[in-house]
């Protein structure tokens, strides 16, 4: 596979969340505790260069929550890899996740489609 | 965001969710495609933290902040061909199509905004921008003024004595300082001797006035006792123009009217006061400033903190009528005023910029209602064009961007013209203005004047952007496409905002136009004044001998004498005679008493302006003798004393009798001055006072009798008046090489510069009041060709029904008149009461002179004429059958 497209350390985190399992936007921003106004257009250039593709939570499932429907986010392969190269590039990234407070496994997510 | 596989979403996210509605209103910046889903994942995220994880409304909301960046990333990354550039460029190209249009929408703008950017400018550094002293509102001047309203008498000026008195009475003010103006010569060194303009003032003036030298100190309270070594301050642009800018300079002598000086300071580069001053020196009370009626200084004062101004004018005038009863012969109805020195600084040419600003605002008002006409014009000829893009969904705001994009696009364009035009008629008008415009070098285009100007093109713009683009955007579509084109019955309202445009635009023109006519009048009535000599070939030649050099009285006459023969002797010269002014330099009064009648009271004596005079200067200026004889060589010195008067003055004290013959009698100065003088002669009136003052009596006294120090040598010319000017000037050299010689001045010169400031104001308004008839002349055309093409049809059907050319021709042109009489009526009516404020700048023209009115209503009118009848021909050859076809 090719090396994908080298990414800026807010984004390599935001990636780093989606792998670990944040799945919504707000879970993100939460976890790394990086600004709203920072997370989703990373969300949207990560989706755009094909690192994360996204989709809607199922309409039964958000019904039963009694709340509209959330889009979720999941990591596509050449997402991973572009994630491998920006780990070895950014030796701090793997714990600035856990530093900035994030929940051990993430916020509890509805299951995805 | 391509990936917009949502499903239907099973309720309307909760209104009641913090940030919901703040997110919906951030999505109208998301490009159309993406705003749905966008605006459904953010609100999704909101109920989801909201109901299920208990977030805090504040942290809702701050987070929602952040939507704000997320959608204008997508709104650059996805919604280029949606944004203000593409607005732009369309715009450039509908303009590209119609290249008339924008040109002329853009010039009308620049021209007005231009020219309102110009006399802004100097308005804003005349009249709102502060004295450069710390605290301005605390300077004040303390004038004289009669009690009695009768300002001839009383000289606005001080003498020393009532100075120091009220100076130690009073106790409102922190300083009160004194000065005049004082003429220098500079001589020694390798250059040339140079006349220099000075003051002498109080040595408190500069810490009156908050200023500090920038090199060595100010003046102390013993420069000013007589006898005191002579100190000097200079000037920073003499200091650096004569001197090369030597901080050596100070503690070392300059050499002025013939005496040794110490410089002992140097005023920074921006202390200029008073204005022309290029040095100061100490003011030493003289033999002059020992009479109390010797008013020869300007006092200026800085109110004490937190005193104001009127308590303070109370009290100096408590103190003048102390002066007044203890001296009664020199001070009767001597009352005291203070004014604000900021109004002292710019004096009458208030009046002046205030009518300026006011007939530039005018223009730019007309030009306005022209600009807006043409908008409407053309919003009404794209009805199709915007009918197709609504039913293409272009919704009302896409719309009213557009059509703000474009009017922002022209007014801007014009605006940043109109900064051109101001910076070029800024430096023309400074050109061309009157040297009386005080405070001029203070007038650039500045950061209040670009605002300004921004801010009037922005406004212009966002209006005529948004009027059109309203009205249309109300006109339903289909309606559009059905009547596109016809336009028989549609916008009636539009019509009417058209035809009330074009009213006040004619009226906003009478207006403007009957100002200049006005003062074009005026100026022509001042041109006609006959001043009293003949100007022409006459050259005035400044002398001022050192008094130093001159002190006794027969080294006077002996010079000027000479220099007389000298002059007369001149190749090119007609004939030549010395006298203590020019005639039109307004001097001095004296008292004086006719013999045989009884006695006035004192201080009620009668004044007259005091012209001595060497033989010949009647012959020589050019003034008529009426009845008696000139000043003759015989009237010596030590001969009877004689006077000739003019005719006002025998009008005022000899109505009934011949004058000549009868004795007036005045103090005597000096010893062997007589103090009765024989009338001789009687000469015209010369207008001393300048072509907008009345006459004035006036006693000529042979220069034998008054021989002093300062004078000027006239000359009336046969040739060239350069050559003989270089002549004079070498004359005058061989006479005293000491002696500096001032530039010598054509008295047709003098006489237009008197009557500059008037020219000027002329000239601007006529200017503009030109402007004004060609927009209004614009207006008139662009709707009635408007209305032309609209209703193409109509006429031709009309035509096909019988009507004739000429009745087409009456029709329209009838349009356009009406509109133009109604115009006409409404700034006429609207002058009358609004020419009231240029009265003070009339001369003999009263405000609402009659002809002016009829004159101007008549030229508006075939102005109007014209702009009217091109259309009208065009309808009156319109072929109906062609004209049938087409609809």
């Amino acid at each position: 596979m090719s090396p994908g497209p080298r990414i800026t350390y807010p984004s390599a985190i935001v990636l780093l969340a989606v792998t670990r399992g944040l799945r919504h936007g707000f879970d993100i921003i939460d976890a790394s505790g990086l600004q709203s106004g920072t997370v989703y257009p990373a969300l949207r250039r990560l989706e755009e260069a094909g690192l994360l593709r996204s989709k809607w939570e199922s309409v039964r499932s958000a019904r039963d929550a009694q709340r509209p429907p959330r889009r979720n986010y999941q990591i596509t392969g050449v997402g991973a890899e572009v994630l491998r190269e920006a780990l070895a590039r950014y030796p701090g990234l793997a714990s600035a996740l856990a530093r900035s407070g994030a929940e051990p496994g993430g916020a509890p997510s509805p299951a995805p489609a | 965001m391509p990936a917009a596989t949502r499903p239907p979403a099973p309720r309307p996210p909760d209104r009641a969710t913090p940030g919901a509605a703040l997110v919906r209103a951030i999505a109208r910046l998301v490009p159309l495609h993406l705003r749905d889903d966008w605006a459904a994942e953010w609100c999704g995220e909101l109920d989801y933290y909201w109901t299920a994880r208990q977030s805090t409304r504040a942290a809702l909301l701050w987070r929602c902040l952040g939507a704000l960046p997320d959608a204008f990333w997508l709104r650059r990354r996805h919604g280029g061909h949606l944004m203000l550039g593409q607005d732009l460029r369309f715009a450039l190209r509908t303009f590209g199509r119609r290249p008339g249009f924008a040109a002329v929408v853009i010039l009308t703008l620049a021209l007005g905004i231009g020219a309102n950017t110009a006399i802004f400018s100097v308005v804003n550094a005349v009249l709102l921008r502060s004295l450069p002293f710390p605290d301005p509102d605390r300077l004040v001047m303390l004038w004289g003024m009669a009690t009695d309203g009768d300002s001839s008498k009383v000289a606005r000026w001080s003498s020393y004595l009532d100075f120091t008195d009220i100076r130690s009475q009073a106790r409102s003010f922190e300083q009160m300082a004194a000065l005049r103006a004082s003429r220098v010569a500079l001589t020694g060194g390798a250059q040339e001797p140079a006349r220099l303009d000075g003051a002498e003032v109080t040595a408190n003036l500069f810490r009156a006035l908050g200023a500090a030298p920038a090199l060595g100190r100010g003046f102390l309270p013993e420069d000013e006792r007589p006898g005191a070594t002579r100190v000097v301050v200079l000037s920073d642009a003499l200091w650096r123009g004569r001197f090369g800018g030597d901080p050596a300079l100070i503690g070392r002598p300059v050499v002025l009217d013939g005496n040794a000086h110490v410089v002992v300071g140097v005023m920074g580069g921006d202390y200029a006061y008073p204005g022309d001053a290029q040095l100061w020196l100490p003011l030493v009370p003289g033999e002059l400033d020992r009479e109390r009626g010797g008013h020869t200084l300007r006092v200026v004062a800085r109110l004490a903190p937190g005193v104001a101004r009127a308590s303070a004018e109370t009290e100096v005038r408590g103190i003048a009528r102390g002066l007044e009863a203890q001296y009664p012969r020199d001070n009767a109805k001597r009352g005291a005023r203070l004014e604000p020195m900021r109004e002292a600084a710019v004096g009458t040419v208030r009046a002046t910029l205030l009518v300026l600003l006011g007939a530039v605002g005018v223009v730019l008002l007309i030009g306005c209602a022209n600009v807006a006409n043409l908008f409407l014009a053309r919003a009404a000829s794209r009805e199709r064009e915007v009918a197709v893009r609504t039913a293409l969904g272009a919704g009302r705001s896409r719309l009213l961007r557009q059509f703000l994009a474009e009017s922002l696009l022209l007014s801007l364009t014009g605006g940043a013209l109109g900064l051109l035009f101001a910076h070029w008629a800024l430096r023309a008008m400074l050109a061309a203005a009157p040297t009386s415009i005080p405070r001029a070098d203070g007038i650039t285009i500045d950061a209040t004047v670009l605002a300004f100007l921004l801010g009037v093109s922005t406004i212009v713009g966002a209006v005529f952007g948004v009027l059109p683009a309203l009205q249309l955007s109300r006109t339903d579509a289909l309606g559009a496409f059905r009547d596109a084109g016809r336009g028989l019955t549609a916008g009636l309202g539009r019509r009417r905002l058209r035809q009330a445009l074009v009213v006040s635009e004619v009226a906003l023109a009478m207006l403007l136009v009957i100002g200049a006519a006005l003062l074009v009048k005026s100026f022509w009535r001042l041109q006609r004044v006959d001043p009293g000599f003949e100007p022409r070939g006459l050259l005035a030649v400044r002398v001022q001998l050192p008094a130093s050099r001159y002190a006794e009285r027969p080294r006077v006459r002996r010079f000027y004498e000479e220099l007389a023969a000298r002059a007369r002797a001149t190749p090119g010269v007609r004939s030549a005679s010395v006298a203590f002014e020019h005639p039109l330099s307004e001097g001095w009064t004296t008292s004086f008493t006719v013999e045989g009648r009884d006695p006035p009271r004192e201080g009620e004596e009668p004044e007259a302006r005091m012209r001595p005079v060497m033989p010949g200067y009647f012959r020589t200026v050019g003034v008529s003798l009426l009845r008696g004889r000139d000043i003759a060589e015989r009237d010596r010195a030590e001969a009877p004393g004689v006077v000739v008067i003019n005719e006002s003055f025998a009008r005022r004290h000899f109505p009934n009798e011949d004058p000549v013959g009868k004795r007036l009698r005045r103090q005597a100065w000096w010893p062997e001055m007589p103090t009765s003088y024989e009338i001789v002669g009687v000469v015209r009136d010369e207008k001393f006072l300048g072509p907008r003052g009345g006459a004035d009596p006036a006693t000529y006294f042979a220069f034998e009798h008054f021989p002093f120090t300062d004078a000027y040598l006239m000359v009336r010319t046969a040739g060239d008046e350069a050559v003989v000017a270089a002549a004079l000037r070498r004359e005058i050299r061989t006479l005293d090489a000491d002696l500096p010689v001032e530039a010598m001045r054509g008295m047709q010169q003098i006489l237009a510069e008197s009557v500059a400031a008037p020219r000027f104001t002329m000239a601007l308004i006529a200017l503009f009041a030109v402007l004004a008839l060609v927009l209004a002349a614009v207006g008139i055309y662009g709707v009635l060709s408007y209305t032309v093409a609209r209703r193409t049809g109509e006429i031709g059907l009309r035509m096909a029904l019988g009507a004739g050319r000429g009745r087409v021709l009456r029709l329209v042109v009838g349009q356009g008149m009406s509109l133009t009489l109604l115009g006409v009526a409404a700034g006429g009516a609207a002058a009358l009461v609004a020419t009231r404020a240029l009265r003070t700048l009339l001369f003999g023209v009263s405000a609402t002179d009659p002809v002016v009115f009829v004159g101007v209503a008549l030229l508006l009118g075939s102005v109007a004429f014209v702009a009217a009848y091109v259309p009208a021909r065009r309808a009156s050859r319109v072929d109906p059958m062609v004209a049938l076809r087409s609809e």
